[in-house]
């Protein structure tokens, strides 16, 4: 008996434990060009790199035990920075922390799969991006997932929400959503992306149907999601069945709610006293740096010293030093400053909110506001710095001026008395192409050659922002960085006319960097070919669709592939399984909708299987030509009555089926297209005229379909005959 | 031999490791919990720790005492509680260790005496490596020092969970019949208990400040166990302070720690009551445990007070006002000794102009 009692406590003990999946990669490219050197989720924040954060929470309550990190791209950084923190040591709170590399995820969808695919997930887990900043408790969430776990059988996913307002500066500008939310349960009905905050006016369209059964719902667009989702072990194997979700929000969750096949139910917890942010754009990095200065995420603030070795003190007003900073007697820390370790601060120099890392040097006279000055930064005297960023190792010399959202990227650097325009990117050596840096590891070598090249024209090129097309993306200019800087300027995509529109959040315009976010988990898919075409990418507002279209093509046809492999195993597990028919047309129709295929693929793709079955089914001598057809058209020829509707339609049908008979073994081949069309024709599938139609249809009559015709026609005559006769029937009737 | 003092080393570190993370990640908070922890956390660090002679063993526990003090620098107790553990172990080192003094004559090393007094606990003492001999000498009496001042510790953990009793017993003395009392920190377990002790003899009234926005649960919270107690209770917001001053017989405040002149730090907006009790010529009390008082001066105020979520103050959906205006929501306050009457603690009642002395008195 007691070895029994002890397995029951240890068993409860697991039970409360969760399991953890950090997502470090965003699959986004929002960061470029500083996201080329150094993953998101190891940028700093306060000077402290982004995944402590999202560590620090999960370690804060007591309920993780083991946490999975997703790296994709610089998975070996990221290994690397884990294998130096406290979090391996043993006196770390979590029972295992383990990083898993899938370099071929290109988006979460990806990485869920991946994760289903290595069987870890043993129960509930907490399902976080590498970039959250939260002081959450989240024994509160788990414990309302317990118990909406209990309550609901459909229950499968509780989001984290965090109140906010709709143009709050922690709040995404450029994918703020809309959830639509049960009053009372706070069960999220429905979830709409809705275009960036510049954007036109945008509609929210419900389909009245997910309001069934429901009392009062909210439609909430103020809210910050940071993703931060505490999941029952059915995720992941949803995002296995459905092969197509890659975003987490806007696949997943408007996917599992609108699907009338899956029925389950994802929750909101919706916080007002917590904080809880995500870093996933330059207007947030803003806001939610300015957020732990000013300790609205307190306890998580500077002086907290996540990093063992960090000795932050706090003064008022929001100023944070660590030890060892020279300050000089005239500099002034105004307020909201951070400085870290071994930095010098010249004469005269007066910093307001703004971050300085470790051992950074600030000469005479410098102005900073509201900047983030990484480790290692040298900034001449008598610089201006104001709402930018200057990454580790980087050098601003005397006089020179960074005007608003400019980002100067690792090591480069500033000659004197530049003015760096805003909205500017300079990186020290060019950046191949988005995806190729997104990628990381895919860039090909002669488009590395066909870069250099293009660099050694040297051409001081200036953007043209009216739509023109450059030849590259990059330019080596003397104007940017001056005559003995070191950098090229970075160019993104798309730029917007927006810029001076007068948001306060800065550096928002920087957040738009490229495609829309749903469209970079698709076309990273192909980009490996299309790399060089689209750094061409048109040059205006509106390109993001537009230019896709050379590419469009590619895509498609590769998803009618797997479309059709998708569709072809649909009815073969319908068939084997016996589900019934309106199981497999609903599947078949959620696939098409998905896939975005005309009926012609879904009616070729439901021949193809049903023929191959009855092909099946004769060659292995299990059942006669007559039989087998019966037996499987008899029952499943139901299926094109959803899939035909037209005339055209019906003949498109006999082509196909006539097609794909050609393909059968020569002795029954025609045998089993005769029996087909009789089943086809009985089961009111196709109409007498059509048969005519089609019979006489030259597509139908060519050199290869014709061996199936022979049997076909004498049917055809009976057919005729048939109606002749009734047709005089019907006249001796009528006379 | 040295693997296992390297395990031991090993085990050592992560005890470390987890309270310093449990102090930064605030999952003990107020100081009685932290002082009571603290004491558990020497315990295991005195037993699984290995040394060879107590110079040894008191520099270890100062390493440790001072990273868990630069954890969280804020909590006083967690200093104030590896000092009292320092002079018990000081305090046994001097008296059984005769020999331990010999040899540190016989090295020729200024032979320190070893002090006691709370005020040079800290201070370095330079010791030069002890002989074999004295090596010798002191692991025999390793494990009787060991487990002695693991007794001395339990007898302090005994101490300062009986400090609230020990409070309790003086309230008859303290309280009069009818009296109006104001306490502006209700958050403090101490005062609650006197107060609930003291209304088993007295009558009286008490008035409660309401401490928006930080304790503002804890006020409500406190009221109505007063108000169970059949305490007569009433919740004034914190502007009217001055104007029911004039009718208030004593101020009662639970202090955080206290320091060598006689201030305290206790929770943000005692040191306005206590002004206007001042003007008014209220007397204020203080109470705190022995646990609290601490040798540090208060050079900077700054240091002192810890500054807390801004999203208390004012709403963080606000976003026309986030980010545009300055919001600071200190969490606790610096009572200067000249606003506080008197202190009591669980051993005596002192006037403050004699906390100096009193704080001779405990060193000894």
């Amino acid at each position: 008996m007691p070895p029994k009692s002890k397995k029951i406590n240890e068993s409860e003990e697991d039970e409360q434990k969760l399991q953890a999946i950090v997502l470090t990669d965003s699959y986004q490219t929002r960061f470029m060009p500083l996201t080329s050197i150094k993953p998101r989720c190891l940028l700093p924040l306060a000077n402290v790199p982004l995944i402590e954060y999202t560590l620090e929470f999960l370690a804060q309550s007591n309920h993780v035990s083991e946490v999975y990190l997703m790296c994709s791209s610089h998975a070996e950084q990221i290994q690397e920075y884990l294998d130096d923190s406290k979090w391996v040591s043993p006196s770390s709170p979590f029972k295992k922390l383990q990083t898993i590399t899938s370099h071929e995820s290109r988006s979460v969808g990806d990485a869920m799969r991946d994760i289903d695919a290595r069987g870890i997930i043993n129960g509930d887990f907490v399902l976080v991006s590498g970039d959250v900043v939260t002081n959450l408790d989240l024994g509160k969430v788990v414990k309302l997932h317990k118990l909406r776990k209990q309550q609901d059988r459909d229950y499968i996913c509780t989001m984290v929400l965090k109140q906010a307002s709709e143009l709050h500066r922690s709040r995404s500008f450029i994918e703020p959503s809309c959830f639509i939310l049960d009053k009372e349960t706070n069960r999220c009905l429905y979830y709409q992306d809705i275009p960036p905050v510049d954007g036109a006016k945008s509609t929210v369209s419900i389909d009245p149907e997910v309001l069934d059964n429901v009392g009062e719902f909210t439609v909430k667009n103020d809210l910050i999601d940071c993703h931060v989702d505490i999941c029952t072990p059915v995720v992941p194997t949803i995002f296995q069945e459905n092969f197509d979700y890659q975003d987490l929000r806007t696949d997943w969750v408007k996917g599992v709610l609108t699907s009338d096949l899956l029925k389950k139910h994802i929750y909101a917890y919706i916080t007002s006293h917590h904080y809880a942010a995500r870093v996933e754009s330059w207007q947030t990095y803003d806001g939610i740096s300015q957020d732990v200065i000013e300790r609205w995420s307190y306890p998580i603030v500077p002086e907290r010293n996540m990093l063992s070795d960090q000795t932050y003190s706090y003064e008022s007003p929001h100023v944070y030093k660590e030890h060892n900073i020279r300050l000089s007697q005239s500099s002034k820390l105004q307020s909201r400053v951070v400085i870290g370790a071994d930095t010098f601060v010249g004469d005269g120099t007066s910093i307001s909110g703004s971050v300085i890392g470790r051992g950074c040097h600030i000469g005479h006279d410098v102005t900073i506001e509201n900047s983030y000055i990484w480790n290692g930064a040298v900034i001449g005297d008598g610089c201006i710095v104001r709402h930018s960023i200057v990454a580790a190792g980087a050098v601003v010399k005397s006089n020179a001026m960074l005007n608003s959202g400019s980002v100067i990227g690792f090591g480069v650097v500033i000659d004197k008395d530049v003015v760096v325009p805003n909205e500017t990117k300079i990186v020290k050596t060019p950046i191949k192409t988005l995806q190729d840096s997104a990628m990381f590891m895919s860039s090909s070598e002669d488009e590395d050659s066909e870069d250099e090249d293009e660099v050694n024209h040297a051409v001081a090129k200036k953007n043209d922002v009216d739509g023109n097309p450059l030849d590259s993306s990059e330019v080596r200019d003397a104007n940017v960085v001056g005559a003995n800087g070191v950098g090229f300027l970075y160019e993104e995509e798309e730029d917007d006319e927006e810029t001076n529109k007068g948001y306060s959040g800065i550096m928002y315009q920087m957040a738009q960097l490229n495609v829309s976010d749903v469209s970079v988990a698709s076309t990273t898919v192909g980009a490996h070919h299309h790399g060089s075409k689209r750094k061409k990418r048109t040059y205006s507002t509106n390109s993001m669709y537009i230019s896709g279209d050379e590419d469009g093509e590619e895509e498609e046809e590769e998803e009618e592939e797997d479309f059709h492999k998708e569709a072809l195993a649909t009815v073969e597990r319908a068939m084997e399984n016996n589900h019934d028919i309106d199981t497999a047309l609903l599947e078949l129709n959620t696939l098409r909708m998905s896939m975005n295929v005309t009926y012609h693929e879904v009616r070729l793709s439901t021949s193809t299987a049903l023929v191959e079955r009855v092909d099946h089914f004769i060659a292995t001598d299990t059942l006669g030509v007559k039989d087998a057809v019966d037996k499987v058209f008899g029952q499943w020829s139901a299926l094109f009555k959803r899939q035909v509707f037209e005339d055209s339609d019906q003949i498109d049908l006999l082509l196909i089926v006539q097609k794909l008979c050609c393909h059968l073994n020569e002795s029954y081949r025609s045998m089993v297209f005769l029996f087909v069309l009789m089943q086809l024709y009985d089961a009111e599938v196709v109409e007498e005229d059509n048969v005519y139609l089609w019979w006489n249809d030259k597509e139908s009559n060519t050199e290869e379909m014709r061996v199936v015709r022979d049997k076909a026609e004498k049917w055809i005559e009976w057919l005729q005959q048939a109606e002749s006769d009734s047709e005089e029937d019907s006249e001796e009737d009528d006379e | 031999m040295s693997s296992a003092s390297h395990v031991a080393a090993q085990k050592l570190d992560i005890l470390v490791d987890t309270f310093i993370s449990k102090l930064k990640r605030r999952q003990i908070t107020g100081s009685y919990k932290i002082a009571t922890e603290t004491c558990q956390f020497l315990m295991r660090v005195i037993s699984t720790s290995r040394w060879s002679t107590p110079q040894e063993f008191i520099q270890l526990i100062r390493k440790v005492g001072q990273r868990i003090q630069e954890a969280q620098p804020r909590e006083f107790v967690t200093g104030n509680v590896v000092r009292r553990v320092l002079a018990i172990i000081r305090d046994e080192v001097n008296g059984t260790g005769d020999s331990l003094n010999n040899a540190n004559v016989n090295n020729g090393a200024p032979s320190a005496p070893v002090d006691t007094s709370m005020f040079q606990l800290l201070s370095t003492v330079n010791t030069s490596s002890s002989t074999n001999l004295a090596i010798k000498e002191n692991t025999r009496g390793q494990n009787d020092l060991r487990s002695v001042v693991i007794q001395g510790i339990r007898e302090l953990s005994d101490e300062i969970s009986s400090v609230n009793e020990n409070i309790e017993a003086m309230t008859v003395d303290l309280i009069h019949e009818n009296e109006v009392l104001l306490t502006p920190t209700p958050g403090s377990g101490t005062v609650l208990n006197f107060l609930l002790k003291a209304s088993l003899k007295r009558k009286f009234t008490v008035l409660v400040t309401e401490s928006y926005p930080n304790d503002i649960e804890e006020c409500h919270l406190f009221a109505k166990k007063l108000a169970e107690a059949n305490i007569e209770t009433v919740i004034i917001p914190d502007s009217t302070v001055f104007a029911v001053m004039s009718r208030v017989g004593k101020v009662l405040i639970g202090a955080r720690s206290v320091f060598a002149n006689g201030g305290c730090v206790s929770n943000a907006g005692v040191a306005a009551v206590c002004e206007c009790a001042k003007e008014h010529r209220t007397p204020v009390f203080a109470v705190a445990g022995l646990y609290k008082f601490s040798p540090t001066y208060p050079f900077d105020k700054d240091s002192l007070i810890e500054v807390g979520n801004s999203g208390k103050v004012m709403p963080f959906e606000d976003s026309d006002l986030v980010g545009k205006c300055e919001v600071t929501n200190p969490v606790f306050d610096y009572v200067i000794p000249e606003h506080i009457d008197i202190y009591i603690t669980n051993m005596y009642v002192y006037f403050f102009l004699f906390i100096n002395l009193f704080f001779q008195f405990i060193s000894t």
